[in-house]
């Protein structure tokens, strides 16, 4: 390789870097806004949606539902100042990704609904826990009702046929999503365990979380 | 492909969906066709920004061909395949923000995608923009229809359903959703494309990477 070659080899890349570099920034510019909005309008939407009755949904502060994870908490409340539930986000461990949600707890501390904001689980599988017919299972449940089962049984949550993992994953999640509204603002304000620990609190298996003490609560 | 000069437009475009459809007779970029193929509309979604990041590749690298030293060529593919990837992955996620939450993870995944790296080095690096321009969106609209033909499959077999409603009410295949599934129906699919060629029109079938 001549000195010749190299000098059109350096301006060859130089080249194709600034060309690359210069469509890339003006695409950038233009999206960047838009993506920004898309998510905040995301958020916003999803927050709403779990309690459409809410006139103001307020931010109370962060959590930490899983080591490392720190979720926002909320507040929502109607036009005359009314409570009418929390929202929690949570994260659990799914099958092959961290699953994060938004968890409503009305105020008798039973799930309004849930919202799965971010997954990476087996597409076709695992992430249907973002459709709307398992969010469902969730509907009206209480904590020690919050526990997979392989059967129907619409008094516990029935597990996606093949992604029994991330049923149960999701399932983790909103519970610690609801025990921490519970502990903040249940009745008698229960005082089991550092709240880092909601998480790793949930059961491992089915069957055993109805086993579970839950002293203090109602 | 020295004959392809030869050919007509309309011959390169048809060329792409069936002479040389990337998946079903040249076997590349297989690992898209399973990874993203279990349901119809992320299959077709991808075929779409794959159609779109072929064409753009083709366009640019059919422009910059003759000052390219042979020697970076590839750097140099990569390097404006991977632009026209981030471009398509953030224009998804500005104006597409639905679409780009199914399918955005793998959008990114298109740089390593055989198919386009091949169409460069055989096509567009050899021939004047307006044929690397018809091969783009001929092979675009041929990878498009393979991902369509083997989600159709899949997401019938494996769900019982086709863009996400239900249209069979039977027990679903759990395999095809499965990645092995995409195995299956990727290998009957190419089987079924060989067998219509050589009982149709007189070909030997595909042999697999046929370059």
């Amino acid at each position: 390789m001549n000195f010749k070659e190299i000098i059109k080899i350096t301006l060859n890349l130089v080249m194709v870097f600034l060309f690359a570099g210069v469509i890339l920034a003006l695409v950038y510019a233009k999206a960047e806004p838009q993506i920004t909005l898309n998510k905040k309008v995301e958020k916003e939407n999803a927050l709403k949606a779990l309690i459409p009755a809410a006139a103001n949904i307020t931010s109370m502060g962060t959590y930490q539902p899983l080591e490392d994870k720190t979720a926002h908490y909320y507040k929502a409340v109607d036009a005359k100042g009314n409570v009418l539930g929390y929202i929690a986000g949570s994260y659990s461990k799914g099958y092959s990704s961290i699953l994060h949600m938004l968890v409503a707890v009305g105020t008798d501390m039973r799930v309004k609904a849930i919202k799965i904001l971010d997954e990476g689980e087996t597409p076709g599988l695992g992430d249907d826990i973002h459709k709307k017919y398992f969010d469902d299972r969730f509907k009206g449940k209480s904590l020690d009702q919050l526990v997979v089962v392989k059967d129907v049984d619409p008094t516990k949550i029935q597990a996606i046929t093949g992604a029994t993992i991330s049923s149960k994953a999701c399932t983790k999640g909103v519970r610690a999503g609801v025990k921490f509204i519970m502990k903040q603002y249940g009745v008698g304000g229960q005082t089991t365990g550092a709240m880092g620990n909601a998480a790793a609190a949930c059961p491992p298996a089915a069957g055993s979380g109805s086993n579970q003490p839950l002293k203090g609560v109602k | 492909m020295s004959a392809a000069q030869k050919i007509s437009y309309f011959g390169l475009i048809r060329n792409g969906i069936f002479g040389e459809n990337p998946v079903f007779r040249v076997a590349l970029s297989l690992c898209p066709a399973v990874a993203v193929t279990n349901t119809l509309k992320s299959g077709l979604l991808m075929g779409v920004a794959v159609f779109f990041v072929q064409v753009m590749a083709n366009i640019s690298i059919s422009i910059v061909r003759k000052l390219i030293h042979a020697r970076i060529r590839l750097p140099a593919y990569i390097l404006i395949i991977g632009t026209w990837v981030t471009v398509a992955n953030l224009l998804l996620a500005a104006y597409e923000w639905p679409i780009y939450k199914e399918i955005g993870l793998y959008v990114e995944l298109i740089v390593a995608f055989a198919i386009i790296l091949s169409r460069a080095e055989l096509f567009a690096s050899k021939n004047e923009v307006v044929p690397s321009l018809f091969d783009g969106l001929g092979m675009g609209l041929g990878f498009m229809f393979a991902l369509g033909a083997i989600s159709f499959v899949r997401e019938l077999l494996g769900n019982g359903a086709l863009m996400g409603y239900h249209v069979v009410n039977t027990h679903p295949v759990l395999l095809f959703a499965l990645p092995m599934g995409g195995f299956f129906a990727v290998g009957l699919l190419m089987g079924f494309f060989n067998w219509i060629d050589i009982r149709f029109f007189g070909g030997h079938g595909a042999s697999g990477a046929g370059h």
